[in-house]
């Protein structure tokens, strides 16, 4: 049942025994669905291994593929808290064309600093947004539409920008952003800041059982709190290990955690924080859940919906920095198409498209799996025709098996 | 909870309540009024006109001309916060739950308690919650799956709840017992005597004739729109009522009574 709304984190499992069925490890949010995907990327990854020589699991394959992934992650988390409000956003690639084109610009040819350009790029992100979200929210059209237009529109804006010329990005600090050569970093900050996220974590577990302690509530037994923290540090440390091996010949240290992957990482802690810890992500889900209900219980239901199109433009905005770090450049066919990969993430990582249900984590692994499924038929070298229909099948294969689970489990 | 020295005033006033959907007068100049302990049972056929009224005090649609007056003052109710911030508590015939979040978040849905950082004080919540849900259903323990789960009885427990956490003095129960079965119905009936004694002011909005009679204290019956007329319950029939209630004909030789 977790991974479905704000409420079923691993710090809400109830009295043992409360629910028929309701297992020790059912209540630690470990959900089936994500174990499963967890174990679709494990399976992916091994068989890619086997049929590339060795290839797909070396620590430089796995490093471009976190840092390839990272653009898609981070707007998918977002896009995740989009679609659980029943919304939906077809713009995305598009107006990340736009912001990338337009930094870019600003830097190349109009010699702007990044950090000026950015601001300003973020400015008219907003913007965007903000017209996009009032016709939705305070107009009630159809969000599927207005950013359907919108994804015609702002593709076209991202050409009449610099009239279709690709604008090279030449700062080096800002080409660190994207990843690549020297967009690591670095062994010792890898494992320092592993450290202190696994001692957050612990601090967090002996933060919650004292509270709830205090507040006389249930208790889960100790041992399976730690288990269930450790299991996110053991897979920290293996994140960390990988890329701290990953050594370019040219270079006296090895790589250490990309930067994009860093950026993507804090993007999903914030939204995971704001999904079940703040208002904003419960009156989310419950706008989802029964609009309805939402608006006669006094949620500010149209406010709510703007700063979820606010908060969707900012995160655009740092996808559009990273990808043109990334690419060096900023092109008008940035994110072309891209509004695919980020919904298909989302989805695959089950999020419902009726809205209500949806998980950040479980974004990041449909984008992973996305993307290992690309990236791998890419090392075999399978035609772009056959990799596009596999991908697409995928997806479906995805929505079945989200419609059947949901059946299997007595959710809508 | 009002005073009982206001008991000679109302706590509620509706005057000249007006709303038209397109070119539908939904409610067509209806005036009522609601004292404190009393339960006033709202009567007619479906598209009479009573959920819109009770909504429209509920905050959920504004009204179009009128006056609402609440424990003396004249009020402009335009949102439902703004009726909650009066004590104006409502129970919708869909208990307007949020059927992927758990009790104790559809509980504080929209009124939820934060910790100094803003964030959300998820264990004070479920301690009131356990402790509200306690008062109306010993059994009800499994207060944190999504309230999609719960069964019928539970759902309403969570509904009634909210009104009963946030200290309603005006409760407008739309159809409370429509969806429960007998022994759920007679806790929730038994619930309205209690918060009746505590000097809440309760709409009950019903088509259970057995539920009117038992009670509320006075009726009232909307045909089209209109108020056909406002009666202690004592005074009338059920024949009277059901009078009313299919041919808008007032009882004869009854005086109409404005409060109880």
């Amino acid at each position: 049942m977790s991974g479905v709304g704000p409420t079923s984190a691993a710090e809400h499992a109830d009295v043992p025994g409360d629910r028929p069925g309701g297992h020790v490890w059912q209540r630690a949010g470990l959900d089936l669905r994500l174990l499963l995907m967890s174990a679709l990327l494990i399976i992916m990854g091994v068989v890619f291994h086997a049929l590339s020589g060795g290839v797909f699991l070396s620590p430089e394959n796995l490093y471009n593929l976190a840092q390839q992934t990272a653009v898609v992650g981070i707007v998918s988390t977002v896009m995740v808290l989009v679609i659980v409000a029943r919304h939906i956003d077809l713009s995305v690639g598009s107006v990340m064309g736009f912001v990338g084109v337009l930094i870019a610009y600003l830097m190349y040819t109009s010699g702007w600093s990044w950090q000026a350009a950015s601001l300003a790029g973020l400015a008219v992100a907003l913007l965007v947004s903000m017209y996009q979200g009032a016709l939705t929210a305070l107009l009630g059209v159809p969000s599927f539409v207005v950013t359907l237009g919108g994804l015609m529109s702002f593709r076209g804006a991202a050409f009449l920008v610099a009239d279709g010329k690709t604008q090279p990005v030449n700062d080096e600090f800002f080409q660190r952003l994207g990843g690549g050569y020297d967009g690591g970093i670095g062994v010792t900050a890898t494992w320092t800041l592993t450290a202190l996220v696994i001692v957050g974590l612990f601090v967090r577990l002996a933060h919650e059982r004292t509270s709830r302690r205090r507040h006389d509530m249930p208790l889960e037994p100790l041992w399976r709190d730690l288990v269930v923290t450790a299991l996110p540090c053991a897979v920290l440390i293996a994140f960390a290990w990988t890329m701290n091996s990953y050594q370019i010949s040219s270079k006296p240290e090895p790589q250490g955690i990309p930067i994009p992957v860093l950026i993507w990482a804090v993007v999903a802690g914030v939204l995971s924080f704001l999904v079940h810890r703040t208002r904003f992500g419960r009156y989310i889900f419950a706008m989802g859940g029964n609009p309805d209900a939402a608006a006669l219980v006094g949620i500010p239901v149209r406010r709510v919906t703007l700063l979820l199109f606010a908060l969707l433009a900012i995160l655009v905005t740092l996808a559009a920095i990273v990808s043109i770090a990334r690419l060096n450049a900023g092109t008008n066919s940035l994110g072309s198409g891209m509004e695919l990969y980020v919904i298909a993430a989302a989805v695959i990582g089950g999020t419902a498209l009726s809205g209500g249900s949806g998980s950040i984590l479980g974004s990041a692994l449909g984008a992973l799996i996305m993307q290992s499924l690309d990236s791998g038929m890419l090392l075999l070298d399978v035609a772009i025709g056959k990799r596009m229909v596999i991908i697409g099948q995928v997806l479906i294969v995805a929505v079945v098996f989200d419609v059947l689970y949901r059946r299997r489990f007595g959710e809508r | 909870m009002a005073p009982a020295t206001d008991s000679a005033k109302p706590l509620v006033e509706l005057r000249d309540i007006r709303k038209a959907f397109g070119g539908v007068h939904a409610v067509d100049g209806v005036s009522i009024n609601l004292y404190a302990g009393e339960v006033v049972a709202l009567l007619g056929h479906n598209g009479a006109g009573k959920s819109t009224l009770m909504k429209m005090l509920a905050g959920a649609y504004p009204v179009d001309s009128g006056e609402t007056v609440v424990a003396g003052q004249t009020v402009d109710i335009r949102a439902p916060s703004d009726a909650q911030d009066l004590g104006i508590e409502t129970i919708y015939q869909t208990l307007a739950l949020a059927d992927n979040l758990d009790a104790v978040a559809n509980l504080f849905l929209g009124r939820e308690k934060l910790t100094p950082w803003r964030t959300l004080d998820d264990h004070f919540m479920e301690g009131q919650a356990r402790k509200v849900f306690q008062r109306l259903n010993r059994n009800f323990t499994n207060i944190r799956v999504p309230v999609r789960a719960l069964s019928g009885g539970q759902r309403q427990v969570v509904a009634i709840s909210r009104a009963l956490y946030f200290n309603a003095r005006i409760l407008i129960m739309d159809e409370p017992t429509a969806a429960l079965g007998p022994e759920e119905a007679a806790m929730v009936g038994r619930l309205i005597k209690q918060l009746k004694t505590d000097g809440v002011g309760i709409f009950l909005v019903t088509h259970d004739m057995p539920d009117v009679f038992a009670l509320s204290d006075r009726l009232a019956v909307m045909k089209n729109g209109r108020l056909v007329g406002t009666y202690r319950t004592a005074d009338v029939t059920e024949d009277e009522v059901l009078g009313m209630i299919i041919a808008g004909k007032r009882p004869e030789r009854k005086a109409q009574a404005e409060h109880a």
